[in-house]
């Protein structure tokens, strides 16, 4: 067959305009939709979630990007869990997005997932903490960050080797009250705790209390009636600052007080002030103050963010999201793809050991795809600031445990 | 013995608060009929207020009383002139324009503060009193000394100021009032205007004693609606009782009982209360009857 001159430029042209878009998607950047709370209440956790997700993304296009493209990050403002379905329409439809990662919100995440299992994305959890989001086996979903499992598994560890070793008691003879905000989040972290106490052998109190509640002063005194050895609380900021107001007004000082997920913040250290808060024990994300064995690179976390943002990091959710987009690509890069059964894939074949990432995380993902090297910290109030204590490798040189049984 | 001494004091310091937040919802709802949705987030102005003077003048929040409730008189005033007066006769159409005003007063917050929360303490935030087996907050206790003060200077000023009886008579019969010459529009202005200088004043107060978010509003104003409607609609004696009774069934019930059940069991009270006495304990028979009240 001869083709005329015509003939062939017309093929030619035409086998160019097709091989045009696919080189251009080929060394497009890789656009990652970063769908959290943007206003409203909870904007500024959501802020703080995304900017660990922009220090990633400048991280890694100053090493030329991953599977050789850049990356950018848009964002998609998402309050509720329907806001959270329209934000991926938006974020997959306008903005032509490749992946979807959040979110500070469980219920969020749960509806903003499905919804990206819709359009075939990939969804990436750094930060929200419900343990059923993993459970529900979304074959787009994984976890990169601790579940509440965790954080309930760390604070059951930090009662029983770290607490019970300060108060001179064996664990089993611990007196153990633990006070929790009755919504899914408390209950759900509160039931893992008991699980794990009753394994121990500890039979423990609960206490439980509404987050919208004008006054905790009940279950401070049901608490300080009990007598406990350790005080926990599971709860919200607002909460958890009455609650501990309540405690001093009611002189309930219990030997040692844990509290997990929040309170590791400044809203806390200006309610209670920090001789209040000396020696109080934290179940919280690895902060960038953590050992630089521990966490290599933490420190030049701090430094990049305090060059891009002018400031301290807010709340450690910040690194827990930077680490998180971190794994992220290390399962593009060997997927070679943004596709999320390849990507899918590519997670759940990592094996990093632990102290990989700064926040000292490793990588390996269990059949539910939950990272489960991906581990809270015990820190504790020191001197009005935040200084992580148990796992001890986890602890900066020069820290130790403080105030513990509290004065 | 001293446990249930205990509790009935943290019952009566609650109520104290209760009271405070209550006395101005009830004098709005019993002068110009109008359930007013946005009397929470009145009080959530007035924290806001508390903080503010402490950031910009380095005041005591107990200071602050001095800025915040005449602010907050302004505002209310102006509320009912530029809002709620064009809308005098259509009572529900007031109703929803008072939630109309929660949800902006709650926006703007949110839109200023994105979502964080602020602390402002007193120099006596950390006092605390001990009297036998109790042990009581000073904060708290200033709470109750000042809504047993308010509810005592209110009633006064009812009964012997000539406000107070412009007041009285137009909450009594409207048209009555208004062939007697008493500037209606005016004692209703005014009326509103002391009903949210009195939640600024609960602000400043409770602002020592809770972290604020802009949502705070919302979690004064469900027990407050309890309160007032116990206590009698539109009797300020009524809402200071009212405040007390809902305190002491949420400590004895939180305690006793369960915390995550206190609301249950108040609600139970409440409709129990409603079912005996429609007019709650102090009320007058038909002061239930929401804006059925000729208005114009």
């Amino acid at each position: 067959m001869s083709l005329t001159r015509r003939q062939f430029g017309a093929i030619s042209a035409a086998t160019f305009m097709a091989g045009m878009p696919r080189a251009s998607a080929q060394n497009a950047p890789i656009k990652i939709g970063a769908v959290n709370p943007y206003s409203g209440g909870m904007a500024q956790y959501g802020d703080e979630v995304t900017r660990g997700f922009e220090l990633a993304v400048d991280w890694v296009n100053a090493q030329g990007g991953v599977i050789g493209r850049s990356v950018e990050i848009v964002r998609g403002n998402a309050t509720s869990a329907q806001e959270g379905i329209a934000a991926v329409e938006q974020l997959v439809g306008r903005d032509k997005v490749d992946i979807l990662v959040g979110t500070y919100v469980t219920a969020i995440s749960n509806a903003a997932s499905e919804s990206a299992l819709n359009y075939n994305k990939l969804y990436w959890e750094t930060n929200a903490l419900a343990r059923d989001l993993t459970d529900r086996g979304l074959p787009n979903y994984a976890r990169s960050g601790p579940s509440s499992n965790e954080f309930a598994k760390r604070s059951v560890e930090g009662a029983l080797e770290l607490v019970a070793a300060k108060l001179g008691k064996a664990p089993k003879d611990l007196k153990i009250w633990m006070e929790h905000e009755d919504s899914a989040y408390g209950t759900s972290i509160v039931k893992e705790q008991e699980r794990l106490f009753k394994e121990a052998g500890l039979t423990t109190g609960i206490g439980s209390h509404s987050a919208r509640a004008i006054d905790v002063t009940d279950s401070i005194l049901r608490a300080k009636n009990a007598n406990p050895d350790l005080w926990m609380s599971t709860a919200y900021v607002t909460d958890t600052n009455l609650l501990l107001r309540a405690a001093r007004d009611q002189g309930f000082k219990p030997p040692a007080i844990m509290l997990l997920g929040v309170g590791d913040t400044v809203e806390t250290l200006e309610a209670l002030g920090k001789d209040f808060l000396e020696g109080i024990l934290l179940v919280s994300y690895p902060r960038p103050d953590v050992n630089p064995k521990f966490g290599p690179g933490a420190a030049d976390y701090l430094k990049a963010y305090r060059a891009k943002y002018s400031r301290d990091p807010i709340a450690p959710q910040s690194m827990n999201a930077f680490v998180g987009i971190k794994i992220l690509y290390e399962a593009i890069k060997i997927a070679g793809s943004i596709e999320y059964e390849k990507v899918i894939k590519a997670a759940a074949s990592l094996d990093k050991p632990l102290g990989t990432y700064e926040a000292g995380y490793g990588a390996k993902f269990d059949a539910k795809m939950q990272n489960s090297r991906a581990l809270p910290v015990v820190a504790q109030w020191q001197g009005g600031a935040v200084k992580a204590v148990y796992p001890k490798e986890a602890a900066a040189e020069g820290v130790s445990i403080v105030n513990l049984p509290r004065s | 013995m001293a446990e249930f001494v205990n509790v009935l004091a943290v019952g009566l310091l609650l109520g104290g608060i209760y009271s405070l937040i209550s006395v101005g919802l009830n004098l709005i709802f019993g002068v110009i009929r109008i359930v007013n949705f946005a009397q929470g987030e009145f009080v959530m102005l007035g924290m806001y207020g508390a903080f503010a003077a402490k950031m910009a003048l380095g005041l005591d929040p107990y200071l602050a009383v001095g800025i915040v409730v005449p602010s907050l008189f302004v505002l209310g005033a102006v509320i009912y002139r530029m809002i709620l007066m064009p809308l005098q006769g259509e009572a529900m159409m007031q109703v929803f324009a008072t939630f109309g005003l929660l949800m902006v007063l709650q926006n703007v917050i949110l839109a200023l503060t994105r979502g964080t929360t602020y602390s402002v303490n007193s120099a006596l935030s950390t006092m605390s009193v001990t009297v036998g087996p109790v042990q009581i907050g000073l904060v708290r206790l200033i709470v109750l000394v000042a809504a047993t003060a308010v509810t005592i200077a209110l009633g006064w000023y009812l009964k012997t100021s000539l406000q107070g009886k412009a007041i009285r008579a137009v909450a009594q019969d409207r048209k009555a009032a208004l062939l007697m010459g008493i500037d209606v529009e005016r004692t209703y202005m005014i009326s509103f205007g002391i009903g949210t200088a009195l939640a600024g004043l609960a602000g400043c107060l409770l602002s020592p004693l809770y972290s604020m978010s802009p949502q705070i509003g919302i979690n004064f104003i469900m027990p407050a609606f309890a309160v007032v409607v116990l206590g009698g609609l539109g009797s300020v004696g009524g809402a200071y009782a009212g405040g007390f009774i809902v305190g002491m069934t949420e400590a004895i019930a939180g305690f006793y009982l369960d915390p995550a059940l206190k609301h249950a069991v108040l609600f139970m009270v409440f409709i129990v209360a409603l079912l005996v006495r429609p007019a709650g304990l102090f009320g007058h028979a038909g002061a239930q009857e929401v804006g059925l009240r000729e208005q114009s």
